[in-house]
């Protein structure tokens, strides 16, 4: 049975929509079968080893079903929808969501798109404060090497545009423990500061994107706010549905996480995590609308018509998880474990390594790719992971990681490794799909193909 | 793949959209029902304003794109979505007569397009290109959303927001333009420098034609230098050729008139030789192709759902193409029809339209009788709620404020799509008729509260 979050008995409550069939503690007398699970993902293609949960999620077949019926009744009377049932049941998912990642109020739990949306809003309202005068120009924000380039990119169009300066931390990879990251990041910090800096915002993920790695962001959180940085934000695209999300215990200002990535959502939707501060009223979304001025929570429910329905699966999500063996909880813990043994039973074919140990894994792994591939740069991993996606029916994404001046990375046997694969494990995966990528990856090897060669494809 | 597509003002299709293939068979009465069978049968649905409708036909499509993404989401990405994109761009671009498709952004609605516009005017004032005090001149029937998006960008930024009180009810698109241009006078008095004006094609409530093409023009003689047509409503509704208008910026929706699901939209921007201009317009939602022109801005802003923006071509080959007359056609007939019922209420209730017949779209506004007693915008709310509840019609209604006894204070906004029936009038016709017979006035729903 999964365990509910603390203080959380039902996180449903009946009287916004009088559904009774949503219970939460519902007494299992089978969970899902093999065959069902078959069935609830029969729409993924066949013949491809999909082990990239993690770029663009995934969504059963009965949530699709689902998100079709709340489709259809906009489309069937959307006056009425709009005025009598919109609101309520956005807000019925926002409840779920604040029981799941134990947020203190309602109020403090926006949706909206996805990850990318969520740090435009941060970063406009730190791009105002520059133009407003409340930040001065110089004042900086930290962000980390690795962050998700859209986000870096955001960084240029609404703080570097506006006068901020930025702070870049570079953290290790491959790395051994979460003290290593730690230490990197205080250094780092501290060196961004050295020349007396105000830092505004600090951008954190709690899962690295690429290369990707669960990072210790209660930690780094907390050396945020003893070197005096002002506010954090931690982008955990990733998070909810892949490692246990408790707000609170992270202590950020803002947090947030998509729900199609591992929490089996639709395209798409994500919430956002904004602690109730005295600059709560000034976030806004940047598509402004009717409901302009009442509040992020409020403003992100209407930016114009738009297909919500995405938003409004996440209790049936919910009952869907709860059809595993502890829940979402379960999930997440046999993906973990599935998904270091199959990084493990690469690793050991290719005479390679991962990335991080297994505690600092989520559903992912990055695995070393044999230096004799020859993954020199950005593109060589792109043309390789087309060339696996269609010569092989591997999907799969491929890091390739800058050798740092004066610093040995990861070896092989043939030379340095540079090349990482990050495989996903969900609840559609099989054992055959890695076994795919091995021999993929083995077949290369043996025939003397290197990315060079993929590059006159 | 495309059949025929609407010609419009002899510009040329694209080979990408030409193939011949043989003329579809057109859609008869029974197969139009059905494509909309999905209506709530039993309200009488006269409001294809506010939120658009989508056939059958372009629902299923729909659920083809979204089941590729789903199918195989990496490849769909890489391969599918960019060129998806590109053909309803460049059918847009063909239906509006702009010159290049990278003219052409797809959004997901107006409220997105403005957002995008006016942003843009707020780093001009950071950057003191613009000054505290320059002003953006908008109609103060303008939108509400982008009100408060000229509240949120402009304002904020210490621009100055001029609003042009149009009158309404309205006889002739020159009240509008003589009130444009004195309230431009008087706006620019001082020294003060307008440096955008906002510019409903067709205003939302009260719904009107606005003659834009002379109030640019206007707009333009007085050395405004960037001009922004809402046609949020235009697209499938009216005709619209943004070189002959003349605009800087225009946008439409596609999910309102033009048969798509909620939602997609488009943002036209003229190439201009202001390379502040075209290069540095931006979404708002910033992703990895970021500075790489708004196109291409827009066409990923991270993991959405952006089948809504790649079914333009299979409305224009699978629906708009049996209808004779395509999409000329059906808004030619739309406006016809509406003006016959609205002409037809006005009669019945002894009141009179908003404007004459060619100030109308696809919609009129229809004075509703003045016995029922509409004295603030939260009765012409209560009123369409108690239509919605105990007549099963759905229709929107306007309050205007007035300082007499007898005029018209109330108009209702009807519609006409290619599903509506002549019943559906009927129905409203007779509910409001009932009311008056009743002695029905707007103060006894406050009592029920």
């Amino acid at each position: 049975m999964m365990d509910p979050p603390p203080g959380v008995e039902d996180p449903r409550a009946p009287a916004v929509n009088g559904d009774t069939n949503h219970v939460s503690k519902k007494l299992k007398l089978s969970f899902i079968t093999d065959s069902e699970i078959r069935e609830e993902f029969a729409h993924h293609q066949s013949g491809i080893a999909r082990i990239n949960n993690g770029s663009f999620g995934s969504c059963p077949a009965s949530i699709i079903a689902a998100q079709k019926i709340w489709q259809l009744r906009f489309l069937r009377q959307p006056d009425d929808f709009f005025f009598n049932h919109l609101q309520r049941q956005i807000l019925h998912s926002r409840t779920i969501i604040k029981d799941l990642i134990n947020a203190d109020h309602v109020d403090e739990v926006s949706i909206v798109d996805n990850a990318t949306t969520a740090a435009a809003i941060v970063l406009q309202h730190v791009g105002w404060a520059f133009a407003e005068g409340r930040f001065q120009k110089g004042d900086a924000v930290v962000m980390l090497h690795c962050a998700f380039q859209a986000v870096k990119k955001s960084i240029e169009a609404y703080v570097t545009r506006a006068g901020g300066s930025v702070i870049v931390v570079h953290l290790p990879f491959p790395v051994n423990s979460n003290e290593e990251i730690i230490a990197e990041f205080r250094k780092g910090l501290a060196r961004g500061r050295a020349n007396g800096k105000k830092v505004r915002l600090a951008i954190i993920d709690h899962i690295t994107s690429m290369p990707c790695v669960v990072i210790p962001a209660r930690e780094l959180v907390n050396i945020c706010r003893e070197e005096g940085v002002e506010r954090v934000f931690v982008d955990a695209a990733h998070a909810i549905g892949s490692v246990h999300v408790d707000v609170k215990d992270i202590g950020a200002d803002f947090y947030v996480s998509n729900l199609h990535k591992w929490f089996f959502c639709p395209p798409s939707v994500a919430f956002l995590y904004c602690r109730k501060s005295p600059v709560s009223p000034d976030l806004h979304h940047p598509v402004v609308s009717h409901e302009y001025g009442n509040g992020l929570a409020i403003e992100s429910a209407w930016i114009g018509t738009r297909d919500y329905s995405s938003q409004l699966v996440i209790p049936e999500v919910l009952e869907f998880t709860n059809r595993f063996e502890g829940g979402l909880e379960g999930i997440r813990k046999r993906n973990h474990e599935k998904v270091v043994e199959m990084g493990q039973m690469l690793a050991k074919a290719w005479g390679t390594n991962l990335g991080s140990p297994p505690e600092m894994c989520p559903s992912m792994v990055m695995i070393g790719l044999p230096s004799r591939l020859g993954v020199l740069c950005d593109d060589d991993a792109l043309n390789l992971r087309s060339h696996l996606r269609d010569h092989f029916g591997v999907e799969v994404p491929i890091h390739f990681q800058v050798p740092i001046d004066g610093e040995i990375g990861a070896m092989d046997g043939d030379g340095c490794v540079t090349g990482y694969v990050r495989i996903s494990h969900q609840v559609y995966n099989t054992l055959d799909d890695y076994i795919k990528l091995r021999d993929a990856i083995t077949q290369l090897l043996q025939d003397g193909a290197t990315c060079k060669m993929l590059q006159t494809e | 793949m495309a059949a025929a597509l609407p010609h419009h003002n002899g510009t040329t299709i694209t080979a990408a959209a030409q193939n011949p293939t043989p003329e579809p068979k057109p859609i008869t009465p029974s197969e139009l029902r059905s494509e909309f069978s999905h209506h709530d049968p039993t309200i009488a649905r006269i409001n294809n304003g506010s939120f658009g409708c989508c056939p059958a036909t372009i629902i299923a499509a729909q659920r083809r794109h979204q089941l590729l993404f789903l199918r195989q989401p990496d490849d769909y990405y890489f391969n599918t979505l960019k060129p998806s994109v590109l053909r309803t761009r460049l059918l847009i671009q063909t239906l509006i007569n702009a010159d290049h498709v990278d003219e052409i952004s797809v959004v997901d609605n107006a409220t997105t397009a403005a957002a995008i516009v006016l942003q843009h005017t707020t780093w001009s004032f950071f950057s003191s290109a613009f000054l505290p005090g320059d002003a953006v001149i908008m109609l103060h029937h303008a939108y509400g959303a982008v009100k408060k998006s000229a509240h949120a960008y402009i304002s904020r930024a210490g621009g100055h927001v001029i609003e042009v009180h149009l009158p309404f009810p309205i006889n002739s698109p020159s009240e509008i333009i003589s009130e444009f241009r004195k309230t431009l006078q008087i706006g620019k008095s001082n020294g003060r420098i307008i440096r955008l004006a906002i510019i409903d094609h067709i205003t939302s409530m009260p719904s009107v034609i606005i003659p834009v093409k002379e109030l640019v023009t206007i707009c333009r003689d007085e050395g405004i230098a960037r001009i922004f047509v809402d046609g949020a409503h235009a697209i499938g509704n009216i005709d619209i050729n943004v070189k002959e208008i003349g605009a800087d910026f225009y946008t439409s929706n596609l999910h309102k008139w033009l048969f798509c699901p909620p939602s997609a939209a488009f943002l036209y921007c003229k190439k201009s030789d202001d390379d502040e201009l075209s290069d540095d317009l931006h979404h708002p939602v910033v992703s990895h192709d970021y500075g790489k022109g708004l196109p291409t801005e827009s066409a990923w802003t991270g993991t959405r759902d952006y089948s809504a923006q790649m079914v333009l071509s299979e409305v224009m080959t699978e629906f708009v193409s049996r209808f004779e007359n395509g999409i000329e056609g059906i808004m030619g007939r739309n406006h016809e029809k509406v003006v016959e019922i609205a002409e037809m209420l006005v009669a019945s209730w002894g009141t009179e339209m908003g404007a004459p017949p060619e100030m109308c779209s696809s919609m009129a506004m229809v004075g509703m009788p003045t016995c029922l007693g509409i004295r603030s915008d939260f009765d012409a709310l209560n009123l369409r709620k108690h239509l919605r509840e105990c007549f099963k019609v759905e229709v929107p209604i306007y309050y205007r404020e007035v300082h007499d006894d007898c005029s018209t204070t109330g108009y209702a906004r009807i519609s006409h799509q290619v599903y509506n029936v002549v019943e559906d009038y009927y129905r409203f016709r007779d509910a409001v008729n009932k009311l008056v017979e009743d002695g029905f006035t707007c103060a006894r729903l406050d009592l029920q509260k």
